[in-house]
């Protein structure tokens, strides 16, 4: 297949194809004519150029997060059909690698990639446009989400706030929230929290509110991350960086190594240094609110004896 | 010490890595290459003290004198514990 726009290389299963501005200047094929917008946290985002059954779909697997009485969204995003097969070539069926996602900044637009997906959002007018290889099916959702989890992340860090590798769990009003990498506990912790409201159990939003930071979930998780319970913000009580333990114990961490734990711990926006940046100032504003802790916990729920006492 | 370095050797930070410092410590952040995380690294203040200084310009010397007037070392004493953290930091490519 010979590409549009970009250089002109014929694509195999492992080529990859970098779109460049005169691709994503290119981009003419809209789905169809329909929008949807979605509300995620105080993020409006405007979903345009869908056809029906897109716009019927993601209505119906955001339902909670869909915002009908919004017409003027803080970004917006134009959904173009990719006219190509693959931008960064698909792993040989039976081979593994882990999922390649490739990004470049020019001024206020940052444009990034993958397989299934290229889009680019420019933060000085809040426009963007995702060029998709597929018009449904998990390519389709796999590239959307993708690209909408690394718009919101980099929304939500120059408004202040800051999308965390965490689960969010409310008690009694207030959002607890525990971060850590892969494997640290976050689903544990949410599994033994039956009880109470789950934000997310992969990705939080911590956001700046007119009484202080908040937490809220987002939508945007792949098949085996759990819906948020609700589309709510909370006041955030304390955050704790998980450690698996025999035993249960809390001890807080502050200064140079809470904002360390912290800003290494957001997704998307740490692969580049002007970001890196952005993050470290964000989260150490945030944290002369917030206090931030080491939690060792097992796997039963006694740790909300430390990290909750007298509320469970 | 290194058969080509000597005190008036400079090094210079690797220019991806992001620093703030809180309350006399740093955090360095170096960005993660696509897909992966970002490396961290968190320095008690004599390690902030002398990454605070690398800058290309400033000398192995500099910073031996630098942690002599601060702390109660000798210059032997700064001038081991300074390529040790050094060698650390080259290591983790926070340092060239």
């Amino acid at each position: 297949m010979w590409l549009p726009g970009g250089q002109a290389e014929k694509v195999t299963e492992t080529a990859d194809f970098r779109p460049g501005e005169d691709y994503f200047g290119g981009l003419e094929r809209p789905f169809g004519g329909q929008g949807v917008v979605l509300a995620i946290g105080p993020l409006r985002m405007g979903l345009e150029g869908l056809d029906a059954d897109q716009a019927r779909e993601i209505g119906s697997r955001f339902h909670a997060f869909v915002d009908a009485a919004c017409t003027w969204p803080d970004v917006k995003i134009a959904l173009r059909d990719a006219g190509v097969g693959a931008f960064l070539g698909m792993p040989r069926p039976g081979t593994y690698e882990v999922y390649r996602l490739e990004s470049r900044t020019f001024g206020s637009r940052l444009a990034l990639w993958s397989y299934e997906f290229a889009g680019f959002i420019d933060s000085a007018d809040g426009r963007g446009a995702l060029a998709l290889v597929e018009r449904a099916g998990p390519l389709f959702e796999r590239g959307l989400e993708n690209f909408l989890r690394v718009v919101t992340a980099s929304w939500m860090l120059r408004r202040g706030g800051f999308l965390l590798h965490a689960c969010g769990v409310v008690r009694d009003g207030m959002a607890y929230i525990f971060f850590g990498p892969s494997g640290a506990g976050k689903t544990t912790v949410t599994q033994l929290s039956p009880n109470d409201t789950i934000l997310s159990d992969d990705l939080t939003l911590v956001v700046p509110g007119p009484t202080g930071y908040m937490a809220a979930g987002i939508p945007f998780g792949l098949a085996h991350h759990r819906v948020p319970d609700t589309t709510g913000s909370f006041p955030i009580a304390a955050m704790h960086r998980l450690v698996q333990s025999r035993s249960v114990r809390r001890d807080p961490i502050r200064g140079a190594r809470a904002v360390g734990e912290v800003a290494t711990s957001l997704p998307f926006v740490m692969q580049e240094t002007s970001q890196a940046a952005l993050a470290l100032d964000t989260v150490e504003k945030a944290l002369a609110t917030i206090p931030v802790y080491r939690l060792e916990f097992r796997k039963d729920d006694a740790f909300w004896g430390v990290v909750a006492p007298g509320r469970n | 010490m290194d058969e080509a370095m000597d005190r008036s050797t400079v090094f210079v930070k690797n220019h991806d890595a992001v620093y703030r410092i809180y309350d006399g410590e740093a955090v360095v952040v170096l960005p993660g290459e696509a897909g992966e995380a970002a490396e961290r690294r968190h320095l008690n203040q004599i390690g902030t003290l002398v990454w605070d200084r690398i800058d290309g310009r400033t000398t192995l010397g500099d910073l031996i004198e630098a942690v002599v007037q601060e702390y109660e070392v000798t210059p032997e004493e700064a001038e081991r514990d300074i390529l040790e953290f050094i060698a650390s930091l080259r290591e983790q490519k926070m340092v060239r």
